[in-house]
């Protein structure tokens, strides 16, 4: 029993050792940091206090009072008006960089509105303009209403944003999922399909190709005679998981670093997803799925990984399982927008598309409890079947060398050998 | 008492059969040598001793028992095909490989430091096997197949690929674990090998055991067709003498004859010692290579 630990040790151990590993995940952890603290880094570099810009003294007096009044409201103005003689004083202002850029006015008869014009050295729509835009609009209903001559009442209630609440009803309970709760439950099936995804892609290869490195390397006919083919492809499987497991403990490490700065507090919030309103059901549906969904896929690489004797070859013969991969991701993209499209529940069925599609529907949607139990029972059935099957496989492959076998000639090499 | 006994093994592989019906034993501090030509189903018979295949019929039994997965422990494999993993360091893989066996670690990091030292390459310890010359390489894997003491010891061309000083380091090692009472299932194309370390051998020829016995025997049972004979000068005349078949004269002097028979010898010495002093003579024994080529070519 205990050589299963010994290929598992040995396996994690070499991963450990090996710098492409340990650079990767250093890379990967500094990235997210620095991804994360991105913004934060960018308003530092940005210059300080507001946009500079120039008008000639006189012009539309009413409608730069009316921005004036909306800029001084704001806490952090984003701009900051400043007078001139004349148009040419403020060209030559604006070319010697001493502001942003001016404003000139056109009147208009229709609407009793100045057309306005934003003059800037930059290019369209950038610097001050979109705040100008929604500052000029502000000024024009200021002053519309300002002319209606109605009550501060009146003009408060007109100022109110209108509020629109989304509830997901659930059939089992009365209270529905709060926006809270949705925002968490998108976040994580989010994370658990990206996780599960990366974890699939990048240590399914790994393991197929590590088996296949052995056999290419012939290390695998002492390996053979030493310890019993499952045993060895269970304790490869179970160490490179254990291996995976730990880079995303690192990167979570990284992210709850960041989440833990001050700048970035209000990060989570922005984005809907309260981590206490986490559900403690979905978070051990996560693992479950998490779990089921790797060894599915693990064992089926290390099945591959043990028929090809060489690893220029294992590209092209893990391709099936790639694209399987791929269409469960991007079918899971889809359903995160629409999680009772009949596509995904016919699809949460498939064991392949299981781990991401009956999480996200138990996330998302609203499944019934049997659907969940029939999922999960069929998904628990083929990673049984399958890891049976790829171990069969694996006691065959790894001692046929030479070109790829045929499914005949596994077939009948799989029917020789005892597990 | 005999270690390993293979008892009329079969092993098909669809409809072509890759060993027929093949019985030996091999007794402690015994090297047997299993002899075939390529293909002929030698490496078949080595998995199937090492249970990476079952036997279609018959038995074999290990110190009396038959194969279970407890028996691994005491078989010691050294693979035709090398291999090792290239990056990793010689003292991991080695104790891997001797952990997986069932031996403990600190046991097993002796045991390296003891066989390094033995090879005088203790400096290997901490090396990645891909720095190391092929030779090298050779006695890392050597060394895999023995650490862990194995009671029956599988040698699947041991000496391929080694230059001529280490092919005798290796072969007074394998001398060594014999007296010490390891089983040893040898199979080579060298003949010379098996003619300085086997016992008893079996010759394979398409699957089917063709020559069986102690090599002394199987000598026997092949006359001696070869005459050795050098003077100082030249010999003339040898081709006339009776029973002489055909006659090539060697580059460095002396002359090897083909005979019909080993009493054609006594002619052939009278005839060479009236023309002069007689500095060698010999009636060959038929070598191994001989007799494997005469049995396997004339199966052919």
């Amino acid at each position: 029993m205990n050589s299963i630990w010994t290929v598992m040790a040995f396996t994690m151990r070499n991963k450990l050792r090996s710098k492409a590993f340990i650079v990767t995940t250093i890379v990967l952890a500094v990235l997210l940091v620095v991804v994360g603290n991105l913004p934060y880094i960018l308003s530092k570099f940005d210059s300080n206090g507001p946009a500079a810009v120039g008008y000639v003294e006189g012009q539309q007096p009413a409608v730069i009072a009316a921005l004036q009044k909306y800029y001084s409201a704001q806490e952090e103005p984003e701009v900051a008006l400043q007078a001139y003689q004349s148009e040419s004083v403020l060209k030559q202002t604006l070319t010697d960089g001493n502001i942003d850029g001016y404003l000139t006015f056109v009147d208009d008869p229709v609407i009793h509105f100045p057309k306005t014009t934003y003059n800037s050295d930059s290019a369209l729509g950038s610097g001050a303009f979109p705040s100008l835009l929604t500052g000029l609009q502000a000024a024009k209903n200021e002053l519309v209403v300002q002319d209606l001559g109605i009550t501060e009442a009146q003009r408060t209630m007109l100022a109110a944003p209108v509020e629109l609440t989304p509830v997901q009803v659930s059939s089992g309970d009365d209270t529905g999922k709060t926006q809270e709760e949705q925002g968490t439950a998108i976040g994580l099936t989010y994370v658990l399909i990206i996780l599960l995804f990366m974890a699939v892609m990048i240590t399914g290869q790994l393991i197929a190709t590590e088996i296949t490195a052995e056999k290419s390397s012939r290390v695998m006919e002492i390996l053979v005679t030493s310890v019993s083919p499952l045993k060895q492809m269970f304790g490869k499987i179970i160490g490179t998981f254990l291996i995976g497991l730990l880079q995303i403990v690192v990167l979570l490490g990284a992210l709850l670093l960041n989440l833990l700065q001050p700048q970035n507090a209000g990060a989570l919030e922005t984005m809907g997803v309260q981590l206490q309103s986490i559900d403690p059901a979905l978070v051990a549906f996560a693992v479950l799925f998490y779990l089921t969904g790797f060894f599915l896929y693990a064992t089926l690489f290390a099945a591959v990984g043990s028929i090809v004797s060489r690893t220029e070859d294992l590209a092209q013969a893990v391709m099936p399982i790639t694209l399987i991969t791929v269409v469960a991701f991007y079918v899971s993209m889809f359903g995160l927008t629409h999680p009772n499209h009949i596509l995904i529940v016919i699809c949460s069925f498939i064991p392949f598309f299981t781990p991401f599609l009956m999480f996200l529907r138990i996330g998302l949607g609203d499944p019934a409890w049997w659907e969940v139990v029939l999922a999960i029972g069929i998904l628990l059935a083929s990673v049984l079947l399958i890891g049976w099957i790829s171990a069969k496989i694996y006691r065959a492959g790894v001692l046929m060398y030479g070109k790829k076998p045929s499914m005949k000639e596994l077939f009948k090499a799989m029917k020789a050998y005892k597990v | 008492m005999n270690s390993l006994i293979v008892e009329r093994v079969v092993k098909n592989y669809g409809d072509k059969t890759a060993v027929n019906g093949l019985s030996f034993e091999v007794s402690e501090g015994e090297i047997y040598g299993l002899l075939g030509a390529n293909g002929a189903g030698k490496t078949t018979t080595m998995r199937m001793v090492l249970g990476l295949i079952l036997p279609d019929a018959g038995d074999i039994r290990y110190l009396g028992k038959p194969y279970s997965k407890e028996q691994l422990s005491m078989l010691g494999y050294l693979p035709e095909e090398r291999g090792m993993y290239p990056k990793i360091k010689v003292s991991d893989q080695i104790i891997y490989l001797a952990q997986l066996r069932g031996m403990s670690r600190k046991d097993a990091e002796q045991n390296l430091k003891i066989w390094l030292d033995k090879f005088q390459v203790p400096e290997y310890y901490n090396k990645k096997v891909e720095e190391l010359s092929k030779g090298n390489q050779q006695k890392i894997q050597f060394i895999a197949a023995v650490i862990h003491r194995p009671r029956i010891l599988i040698l699947d061309e041991a000496f391929s690929g080694l230059d001529p000083v280490n092919v005798e380091l290796l072969k007074a090692t394998v001398k060594e674990l014999r007296d010490n009472g390891t089983s040893i299932l040898f199979s080579t194309h060298r003949m010379e090998h098996v003619e300085e370390l086997c016992r008893n051998i079996t010759i394979m020829h398409k699957s089917n055991p063709v020559l069986q016995g102690p090599i002394k025997e199987i000598k026997k049972r092949f006359p001696q067709e070869r005459v050795i004979v050098a003077s100082d000068g030249t010999i003339d005349g040898l081709e006339a003498v009776a029973g002489v078949n055909r006659v090539i004269r060697h580059e460095h002097g002396g002359y090897e004859l083909k005979v019909q028979s080993p009493e054609a010898g006594q002619a052939i010495l009278r005839h060479a010692l009236a023309q002069g002093p007689v500095t060698k003579f010999e009636v060959m024994e038929p070598t191994l290579n001989e007799i494997f080529i005469k049995t396997v070519g004339e199966n052919q």
